[in-house]
């Protein structure tokens, strides 16, 4: 994955006042840290950072006052409904450490007959080097009968990366669909008990036009 | 229809309608969900209700999630009652929603279909609503 050169500045004033400040100038504020050293405050283009965000563990080499830092996404908070960025969470990363970030799974194909596809996980942890982090992961559920399992230790792993946490954690599984009788006794349970009930469709009289 | 077991108290206070949802407002089980763009109320009826419509919908071959549970009671005193003599009796059932929530959420391999179905849902729910799809990155 290549890296996204986004360029910060330093932060001086802190509290809700001077982040409302910063937000409405159309940045985002944020704040470094990792390796032991002190955290950094900084302040990030909104857009650009938005942008950025979209990839998955996406690799941000910060241009902050002529030094370059390189960081990868923490924790990123939004506002829940308008949906534009609060503030970030960065952490320090050098080249050639191995991390652990948190990588979706994109599931493929169709399972065979009727089955029915539950993810259980959308994503899986795994330990990569910093510079070189895959996107994501496939997963190709093509014929696979119900009753089938996928666990964690069981899908492949893009090269250079390596599984991490419980191995026997269930990826995804194949279950059998609900048939249309049990489908049916189901629904009708439930409206009973809500008391809706379906008009019976009434045909036109014959002989009632011209 | 959702409804809890047993609960410590039986009459409690309205619930605070104000601020937005902290936790639980993007798709984390399926791939499109109804989110609430406004505070309400939402009763366990109200939440089964949406529910059929959604099963009625996709028929088999989707899955769905309820994300909200109707935990809070609300009570309501008789009509022409004169004031005091206690708290009314405890008469539905609500999931205190706010703004940002995402309440149900669905897995179906047909995004048009899905999308007819979660309208459908939303139309039987007491606020303003939107589908939001699963989006992937850092939370």
């Amino acid at each position: 994955m290549s890296e996204v050169r986004i360029s910060a500045e330093p932060r001086t004033e802190f509290g809700k006042g001077a982040a409302r400040r910063i937000r409405r100038d159309h940045k985002v504020p944020g704040v470094v840290y990792g390796h032991g050293n002190a955290p950094r405050h900084i302040a990030l283009p909104g857009h650009d950072l938005m942008l950025a965000l979209k990839t998955p563990n996406v690799l941000l080499s910060l241009d902050l006052g002529g030094e370059t830092i390189l960081a990868l996404p923490k924790d990123v908070q939004r506002d829940p409904v308008k949906g534009f960025l609060e503030h970030v969470d960065l952490v320090v990363v050098e080249r050639g450490e191995a991390v652990s970030v948190e990588l979706p799974i994109h599931v493929t194909g169709k399972p065979a007959g009727d089955g029915l596809l539950v993810v259980d996980l959308q994503t899986v942890s795994v330990v990569a080097e910093a510079t070189h982090l895959p996107e994501f992961v496939e997963l190709s559920v093509d014929g696979m009968p119900a009753g089938t399992q996928v666990l964690a230790k069981e899908i492949s792993l893009p090269a250079g990366a390596t599984l991490e946490g419980d191995p026997e954690l269930s990826i995804l599984r194949i279950t059998g669909t609900p048939t249309a009788e049990q489908l049916d006794a189901d629904l009708a349970g439930a409206e009973a008990e809500l008391g809706i009930v379906h008009e019976a469709k009434s045909e036109p009289a014959a002989g009632s036009e011209g | 229809m959702l409804i809890p077991r047993r609960v410590k108290h039986r009459k409690q206070h309205h619930p605070s309608r104000s601020g937005a949802a902290k936790g639980g407002t993007r798709v984390t089980f399926g791939e499109y969900g109804i989110q609430a763009l406004e505070p309400a109320y939402v009763t366990n009826r109200q939440i089964e209700s949406a529910r059929i419509a959604i099963t009625r919908h996709i028929r088999r071959g989707g899955k769905v999630w309820i994300n909200i549970y109707p935990d809070r009671p609300l009570t309501k005193k008789p009509a022409e009652t004169r004031m005091g003599s206690g708290k009314g009796s405890p008469e539905w059932w609500i999931a205190n929603v706010k703004p940002g929530r995402v309440m149900f959420e669905l897995s179906y391999p047909n995004e048009k279909t899905a999308r007819e179905a979660l309208l459908r849902a939303s139309h039987k729910l007491p606020m303003k609503c939107r589908i939001v799809k699963r989006e992937e990155g850092v939370a």
